[in-house]
């Protein structure tokens, strides 16, 4: 079997059985459910704080429609950064690098936004394929844009969240390969790969967690747009 | 920013008041003719009797 810089990215599998829903089940292990009590503990009161402002942030402009997907969004959100960052640990398997895991939530999601649009405001949703002030003689050109943005949207959404983990990924893997054969041949190439290797590892931290945003941001837009 | 146009400061008259990019309506028709428009084609190009080839006697 060939090895090459895209195996870290195969569904592993143990005995015939894949493993990918461990991954996938593994970050409601770190979100324990509300406390009974009156006062929680620390990490309780910490998440509650993190959630809590996050859902502010993210509903704060928003319409009062859009705040009955507040604890679609808001969960969805915690999952794919749970994901992201617990495949920012070595030998772990991300699940966010898959493309059909990926598609699996940003085609439905784009779809429940567009039909939630025609359905409550059809009107609304067929006049925002037209922006406002356009010249006549551009108009059927525009639409015609417009909806092929439309529909590309859900595309975009899952390829950006794939492209970006997996670029990441790849890249940590080929510097840290690079580190290492230097390490015996020029230790001071090795040092400055190193040095590269950590300052690109807090950058993939940094995306995991804004390419998990940037994901749920997109679908309140979408939604606040269609209703 | 897009908000609801309520089209009071737009006065149309004619074509316009239906098909224009300002009001709501407006810009509505104008998608709905436009995807009237390319449904219409396709449903020519798609029924249009195919020329039969002449044959030589």
């Amino acid at each position: 079997m060939m090895v090459n810089s895209f195996s870290q990215f195969e569904s592993p599998v143990f005995l015939t059985i894949p493993l990918i829903q461990l991954a996938l089940i593994l970050p409601w292990a770190f979100y324990p459910s509300p406390s009974p009590r009156w006062l929680s503990n620390r990490t309780l009161t910490l998440q509650n704080w993190f959630i809590g402002r996050f859902a502010k942030q993210l509903l704060a402009s928003s319409t009062p429609k859009v705040h009955l997907w507040a604890t679609l969004l808001v969960s969805l959100m915690l999952y794919i950064i749970s994901l992201n960052l617990l495949g920012m640990l070595p030998y772990t398997f991300t699940p966010t690098t898959q493309l059909s895991m990926n598609m699996g939530l940003a085609v439905p999601l784009w779809l429940a936004t567009v039909l939630v649009g025609f359905r409550n405001q059809p009107t609304l949703s067929l006049a925002h394929l037209l922006p406002e002030g356009t010249p006549t003689l551009l108009v059927p050109v525009l639409i015609i844009i417009e909806t092929i943005s439309l529909l590309i949207r859900r595309f975009a959404l899952g390829v950006r969240l794939t492209a970006n983990l997996t670029a990441g990924h790849l890249l940590i893997q080929l510097i840290a390969t690079a580190t290492l054969a230097f390490m015996s041949i020029m230790p001071a190439n090795a040092t400055l790969t190193s040095i590269l290797l950590l300052l690109l590892t807090l950058l993939e931290i940094a995306v995991a967690m804004i390419q998990a945003y940037v994901f749920v941001l997109l679908l309140s837009l979408y939604l606040q747009e269609n209703s | 920013m897009a908000g609801h146009d309520h089209g009071s400061q737009h006065q149309f008259t004619g074509f316009a008041k239906y098909f224009n990019s300002y009001t709501i309506i407006g810009r509505r028709n104008y998608v709905l003719a436009t995807y009237g428009s390319i449904l219409a084609l396709v449903l020519f190009f798609k029924l249009k009797p195919k020329k039969m080839p002449v044959t030589e006697k």
